[in-house]
């Protein structure tokens, strides 16, 4: 666990580094053309130019400019977007609990679904419920997000007219009541968490089907049958309680690939997210914002990892000692 | 008598091979035995021979229609319960302790809460009550708070395996079933968990299914023995008088495989292995093992019958009796004056399939003539001398000359058996010649392969040469490969390499012992030698006078002498007891 | 010479096929086999692309946005190109990002792996620390942040993929060589006098080749997905119409999921999207089943 933490630490010094050393060393110099009147990427608002030269410093040594970056990152300073001309903190802020909402409820539901079909199909392997389970899982959790999204929008959204198709509530609505806000937001959150869902599920449950039946096989749980014990028992407390401890400890690389679905998945469903940021963002080559959403996301991948694995350490006394 | 405990009647276990659902194996085919209440049955065999599925079909582990035949526990049938059915009977009548501690427990679990669960499952004690239970079960195997507290990884092997008899005893089964409780260990863990189980035996009165290939452990344990090979019984019958006396072939294999400080006899395995489970030989499936096999192993499956004291599936009985001399006697008269030696007197021997008889004794002491006896070269005067149970005396014609030709001698002295004139190919199809057994060129083959079985060359240039050309040992191989080709039963060696130097003997002695292991024979060794002999003979008789004066299993002759003569023999035998300080030179 | 009874009933009973191909699929499972025929058949249509397209995918060959008629059977975009034909050269452009970057990141990650393992001590624990920062900073940011900065072409999209997922091999690689270097064949063949050639030859390659062919298919696999989405999110090489950017352009055009045109000209793309991830996983996890288990990913 310690060691694990210095990792994280490390890899957080890492992502700040890039997302310092990357603007400024990759060539084509992109930081340059944004202050160059003779490129085609000119910022031609002085104030915003004004920002950015102030917050790049580029004409500082660079250790300068690295030390002025680390205090600022560190004290919340990521720069100023350069298409909307707002601090890169407050449209994080802004968008971020979009992404986690999004995130959160789609994982939580995959997880839940993945865990119980999953161990389901082990304990009845090679029955036709579980075969066909394993092809739809397998095609599910290949196919691109950003293409699974368009079918259940075309779906649901153009040809059934049962949800909304864009945006994460109703534009300029008032709410009576908080049910009725949660009901718009439920409205608008469930095609894209649907989405991420569907996408999410199909490893879960290979992941825990695969454990379970790995379980299955293990001596202990010849014994616990020979026991006597209930199978309710058999299931939960010694197949499943096992199986659950890879199940967490991939919750982390869930975690990873979850955010990026979901960035995709807002583009697609224009869900007010990180994704749509960065989308924007990248269409108007808005650096600063781009960065911004890099580091956040890679804090809060970084922290599932950590949170993971604190939470297998938790589970398995087996890692406890070590 | 009583209905037993546990009856287990023609029991089977049919698996389909899980990547190929048409192919079927049976890994437990028409098994039947009894348990009686506070009574010990080993149940023994190689890996594979079905002792583990056995096992589990007694606790209904097995997939629903995997299993047919009757489980009758206390007279109640198991075999048509379902899982339901069986949970009540699991643990609380019939517990089992599996191969590997190390993996008995679930490892995210402590190892108290393990012991416990059976015990709220069964006996609904309460959480408390069932942890105080389990304190007082892993009390008896000398652990305590603490160890139940751990998690499984937490505990030695040692530990784990003394908690899982406790979990194992909790709810106080009529029957405990130990798989393997020894394999894997080392020597004294393994002595400390058979004291354990010794222990629990006593302490209990429990009826104890030892599934095992631990000879040792099972002659410590078990009251009965069961032998198991690829799914079927071979021999059924009392611990000890199986381990000391197998009938079944596939018993008497595995005893020679087995290691132990009771005999300075090298180890052999029983050859091949075991068949495919998919498709087992038909007929008895040890036959392609076994060296006895006659025509009918081949073609029916032997029933499990009563042989004398226990039950025994051979058509022949178990092993053969190749030779049984009863009370036989030879005088010789001395230069006609009417002076007569008695060369033997009253011996009685037998030499069963497989075994090596030795016979010691000093020069005069009648063990050459006695061989002779054996060989046909001489007649008894009285006695008889049984061939496979038939009495050779009765013969003539042809089944005396089938007899003389399934007992081959070998003599002491090799020049002196062969002609100096034939070369090593005529020397050895000689018997075939004189037989008239199969073509001229049949014949060649046949020396080749018994050269190549010796260890000589079969080339054309060495079955060209003559005796002169020779080394001893080569010779000596050419007299072997010569009783060899006829495929004899038994082979009677008179001295066969006291002619040697000491690193040749060792190689035909052993070579000798090779070929007995692959083509199975009796083999009745006549030497002087007793160091020697000890290396291979599974019986000893000593002869002095012409009398046999002490026989018996060869570890206790020698370890344990009845007779002055045989601690005189020994006393006599070379060994280097005088050396201080063992050990090579170091070379350095 | 007894011949053992399992040994001639397994001869009596597979006869003599076609060996090599029968092998190859008792090698690679059910999975692996369907997954290998679809990318056979994408390399096919990818290596055949100019014969079989109908038009030059760049050419204005129809009227705009024209329904699929036997001249256009998937219809035209809304600058009046073939859709068929963009779909057909589209695999080309899938395939070549997918094998330029699985390439460079199998060769990177052998690299990277076989000095660590052979290496061992601080330059070791250094290339591990690497590689597990690596394993834990979010791909698809940093490949938007580097895309956005380099811009996108073909080939440094490929070079950016291959430098992002060297790691997971450079892992399993120096895995696979110290476990070379514990067991005692590779130092049995020594003592026999085995030069470094034949050693590579016979112990080296056949423990890592099977590794190197995982490797490729698994970064293909991660490539193509990257790809597409890079191209969606508009970040793709406007001058190589790939699957995604077709995706893309269809998407821009506002209102298409209203009409009924999205099923030629969005649902195409995705599919073969999809189909060629899919054949690829699907060849994986063939594969991943006849390794050595104890090199299997965490």
């Amino acid at each position: 666990m310690k060691s694990r933490f210095a990792l994280t630490l490390l890899s957080l010094w890492a992502v700040l580094t890039l997302n310092f050393l990357l603007p400024r060393w990759l060539p084509g110099d992109p930081l340059a053309a944004l202050l160059d009147p003779d490129s085609s990427s000119y910022v031609y608002n002085a104030e915003v130019r004004g920002a950015l030269e102030a917050y790049y410093g580029l004409d500082r040594p660079l250790g300068e400019q690295y030390a002025g970056y680390l205090t600022g990152a560190l004290s919340g300073d990521l720069g100023r977007s350069i298409r909307l001309n707002q601090p890169v903190t407050d449209l994080l802020r802004e968008h971020l609990p979009w992404t986690l909402l999004l995130t959160l409820s789609a994982l939580i539901a995959a997880s839940l679904l993945g865990v119980i079909a999953g161990s389901e199909a082990a304990w009845r392997r090679r029955s036709p419920v579980d075969r066909a389970l394993v092809v739809v899982s397998v095609v599910a959790s290949n196919a691109p997000v950003f293409f699974t999204g368009m079918i259940l929008l075309i779906l649901f959204g153009v040809e059934l007219r049962w949800l909304p198709l864009a945006g994460g509530r109703t534009p300029f609505a008032r709410y009576d009541n908080t049910l009725a806000q949660v009901r718009d937001y439920g409205a608008h959150l469930l095609l894209p968490a649907l989405t991420l869902t569907l996408a999410l599920v199909g490893s879960k449950f290979l992941l825990v089907r695969n454990s379970v039946i790995g379980v299955l096989g293990e001596d202990f749980m010849l014994v616990a049958r020979a026991k006597g014990l209930p199978p309710r028992r058999l299931k939960r407390n010694h197949a499943l309680r096992n199986a659950i401890v890879p199940f967490v400890h991939h919750l982390a690389a869930h975690a990873a690939f979850a955010i990026t679905g979901a960035l995709f998945i807002e583009t697609l469903f224009q869900y007010p997210g990180m994704g749509r940021l960065i989308f924007e963002s990248v269409v108007a080559r808005d650096y600063p914002v781009i960065q911004g959403v890099f580091l956040v996301v890679s804090v809060l991948v970084l922290g599932a990892n950590l949170l993971a694995d604190w939470l297998t350490a938790r589970l398995d006394p087996r890692t406890q000692e070590n | 008598m009583t209905a037993p405990l546990l009856a287990v009647e023609n029991l089977r276990v049919t698996f389909a091979l899980p990547d190929d659902p048409h192919t079927a194996i049976r890994a437990v085919d028409g098994v039947s035995f009894d348990l009686a209440a506070g009574q010990s049955l080993a149940i023994v065999g190689e890996t594979g021979s079905g002792k583990t599925t056995l096992a589990r079909a007694l606790l209904g582990l097995h997939p629903a229609g995997a299993v047919a035949g009757n489980i009758r526990l206390d007279g109640r049938e198991l075999t048509a319960l379902d899982e339901q059915g069986w949970r009540p009977i699991r643990w609380r009548r019939i517990a089992l302790a599996v191969q590997n501690a190390g993996t008995a427990f679930d490892p995210v679990q402590r190892a108290g809460d393990q012991i416990a669960e059976p015990l709220r499952e069964h006996l609904g004690l309460s959480g408390s009550d069932a942890w105080a239970r389990a304190l007082d079960l892993a009390g008896e195997m000398g652990l305590g708070e603490r160890h139940l507290r751990s998690y499984p990884h937490q505990l030695s092997g040692g530990e784990k395996q003394r908690l899982m008899l406790a979990m194992a005893l909790s709810c106080a089964p009529d029957i405990l079933i130990v798989d393997e409780p020894t394999s894997g260990q080392d020597m004294l863990t393994r002595a400390k968990m058979l004291a354990l189980l010794d222990r629990v035996r006593q302490d209990t009165g429990i009826s104890l299914l030892l599934i095992s290939h631990d000879l040792a452990a099972v002659a410590r344990l078990a009251d009965r023995v069961a032998v198991l090979y690829a799914g079927k019984l071979a021999e059924v019958g009392p611990a000890r008088d199986v381990l000391q006396r197998p009938r079944h072939p596939y018993t008497w294999g595995l005893l020679n495989a087995y290691p132990n400080m009771s005999t300075a006899r090298d180890l052999r395995g029983v050859r091949g292995g075991l068949p495919d489970p998919a498709h087992p030989p038909a007929g008895c499936r040890f036959h392609p093992r076994c060296t006895q096999a006659v025509d009918e192993c081949r073609r029916v499956d032997p029933p499990l019958q009563p042989v004398r004291d226990r039950l025994v599936a051979c058509h022949l009985g178990g092993l053969q009796t190749l030779l049984r001399v009863d009370r036989i006697a030879k005088t010789f008269s001395l230069n006609g004056n009417g002076f007569r030696v008695e060369a033997v007197r009253d011996a009685s021997l037998d030499v069963l399939e497989g075994e090596v008889v030795a016979v010691i004794g000093e020069t005069g002491s009648g063990k050459t003539t006695l061989g002779r006896l054996v060989a046909g070269m001489l007649d008894p005067e009285s006695g008889a001398i049984a061939f496979r149970e038939q009495d050779v005396s009765d013969l003539s014609g042809a089944a005396l000359k089938s007899v003389r030709r399934q007992v081959q001698l070998i003599p002491q002295d090799p020049f002196d058996t062969v002609s100096p004139r034939l070369t090593v190919a005529e020397i050895v199809r000689e018997p075939l010649d004189v037989q008239r057994i199969g073509a001229p060129a049949d014949r060649v083959a046949a020396v080749r392969e018994a050269l190549a079985a010796v260890g000589l060359p079969d080339g054309d240039s060495f079955l060209t040469r003559r005796p002169h050309e020779l080394s001893g040992g080569q010779l000596q191989r050419v007299v072997i490969a010569r009783a060899l080709v006829l495929e004899p039963k038994l082979i009677v060696a008179d001295e066969p390499v006291s002619m040697l130097d000491a690193s040749e003997q060792a190689k035909l002695i052993n070579l000798l012992k090779d070929i007995q292991n692959e083509r199975g024979m009796g083999l009745l060794l006549i030497s002087h030698d007793v160091a020697l002999v000890r290396k291979v003979a599974d019986r000893i008789v000593v002869m002095r006078d012409g009398a046999i004066v002490e026989s018996g299993p060869a570890s206790r002759v020698v370890t344990r002498p009845q007779h002055a003569y045989t601690r005189a023999l020994l006393g006599a035998a070379p060994s280097f007891d005088w050396f201080e300080d063992p050990g090579p030179a170091s070379g350095a | 010479m007894q011949i053992t009874l399992p040994q001639a009933a397994r001869a009596v009973r597979r006869p003599h096929a076609p060996a090599a191909i029968r092998r190859l699929a008792a090698s690679l499972g059910g999975e692996g086999v369907i997954g290998l025929a679809l990318l056979g058949a994408f390399a096919i249509v990818g290596i055949a692309a100019p014969l079989l397209a109908p038009y030059d995918p760049a050419d204005f060959s129809g009227a705009p946005l024209e329904r699929p008629s036997a001249g256009h059977r998937l219809g035209t975009n809304d600058v009046g190109q073939d859709i068929l034909s963009e779909l057909i050269v589209g695999a080309r452009i899938s395939l070549a990002v997918a094998i330029g970057a699985a390439g460079g990141a199998v060769l990177l990650g052998l690299l990277v792996g076989g000095v660590a393992g052979y290496a061992g001590g601080w330059l070791d624990t250094a290339l591990m620390r690497l590689v597990d920062v690596m394993m834990a900073l979010p791909q698809l940011p940093l490949l938007i942040l580097v895309t956005a900065l380099l811009g996108a072409g073909l080939g440094q999209m490929a070079l950016v993929f291959a430098a992002l997922f060297w790691p997971g091999m450079a892992r399993v690689i120096r895995a696979q060589v110290l476990s070379l270097r514990r067991r005692g064949y590779v130092a049995q063949a020594r003592s026999f006098g085995a030069g470094p050639v034949y050693i590579l030859r016979r112990h080296i390659l056949p423990a890592i080749g099977p590794l190197i062919v995982f490797g490729l298919v698994t970064a293909a696999g991660r490539a193509v997905v990257f790809e597409a989405g890079l191209a969606f999110l508009g970040l793709g090489d406007p001058t190589a119409k790939s699957w995604g950017l077709m995706m893309r352009y269809a998407l821009n055009l506002p209102g298409l999921l209203l009409t009924d045109r999205w099923l030629w000209w969005l649902l195409p793309p995705g599919l073969c999207i999809t189909l060629l991830i899919l054949a690829l996983n699907l060849l994986g996890i063939g594969l991943e089943n006849h390794l050595d288990p104890r090199l299997k990913r965490p």
